[in-house]
């Protein structure tokens, strides 16, 4: 225990950097490439490892469906397998329809550039592939506020 | 989750992608769901007003890959059926050939409404002719 705790404090600052880098060119890369996405939860302080965005007009299924090889979260950890957004994420202010596109990617210490360069180009190429069969997208292209539509027909 | 080979297969290549022109008489356009559930189809249908054949149809998907697997097969089964063939497409055939999940049922349901919301949309239109 005393030698855990000895490699902690050793290492822990350390590591918690490189994680911290890591996650921040993921999210440059992200918001750089790509329109319309909200970064969820405090802008600095948050954990190092975590970084949670909602893709506007894309369901977070689908996006997850489209990265293969890469292993997120559509939900709270504690949503996982339901349907149901993300209560954490709620209870943040996220509105309804922006918690069905969030993401939540968890970066550890044993993570590379080349992995974070990689899912960089798997999630914005697979976002812009599913905006373009997004209805959603379309409205939004035409100027219409999907907030204004009444959705007759819910499920 | 794991996804059936069929369901895989048309999230990867979606059949009939994209958009009719709304404002022809021709054309059918169905929209269901809401952003707030998840999950939003829309899918139009061209009709031959003599035939009464589907000549095209088209969506577009926000939601699962079940969604957009349901919408895609629909497009696929309606062109060249009547509407009266068409207005025969059950939900359950869709569970059926994609083999969804008790889960992803819902997602064949709303594939089912958008086909009959687009039947009746073009249907209203030649009435108000």
């Amino acid at each position: 225990m005393g030698k855990a705790c000895e490699l902690a404090q050793d290492e822990m600052h350390r590591e918690n950097l490189k994680v911290k880098e890591l996650r921040d060119r993921l999210e440059k890369r992200i918001f750089a490439e790509l329109d319309e996405v909200h970064l969820n939860g405090h802008p600095t302080e948050r954990l190092s490892n975590n970084l949670n965005v909602s893709f506007a007009f894309v369901e977070g299924e689908s996006l997850m469906m489209g990265i293969k090889n890469i292993a997120v979260s559509s939900g709270s950890a504690c949503t996982t397998a339901s349907l149901e957004p993300s209560y954490v994420l709620r209870a943040l202010g996220v509105t309804e329809d922006l918690a069905h596109t969030s993401i939540r990617f968890g970066l550890g210490r044993f993570n590379t550039v080349e992995e974070v360069d990689y899912t960089a180009d798997q999630v914005i190429n697979t976002v812009k592939r599913l905006r373009e069969m997004s209805p959603l997208y379309e409205m939004a292209k035409e100027g219409i506020d999907i907030k204004t539509v009444n959705w007759a027909n819910q499920h | 989750m794991s996804y059936s080979p069929k369901v895989i297969d048309h999230y990867d290549n979606p059949r009939n992608i994209g958009s009719l022109d709304k404002a022809d008489p021709a054309v059918g356009t169905g929209i269901v769901g809401a952003p707030e559930c998840g999950d939003v189809m829309k899918l139009q249908i061209k009709i031959n007003n003599l035939t009464q054949v589907i000549e095209d149809a088209k969506f577009k998907t926000f939601g699962c890959g079940s969604a957009i697997a349901s919408s895609s097969l629909a497009t696929e089964w309606l062109k060249g059926k009547t509407v009266e063939e068409a207005m025969k497409i059950k939900n359950t055939d869709i569970v059926q050939e994609l083999s969804l999940p008790p889960i992803k049922i819902h997602c064949s349901v709303l594939a089912e409404d958008a086909i009959r919301s687009a039947i009746a949309d073009y249907q209203n239109k030649q009435e108000r002719k």
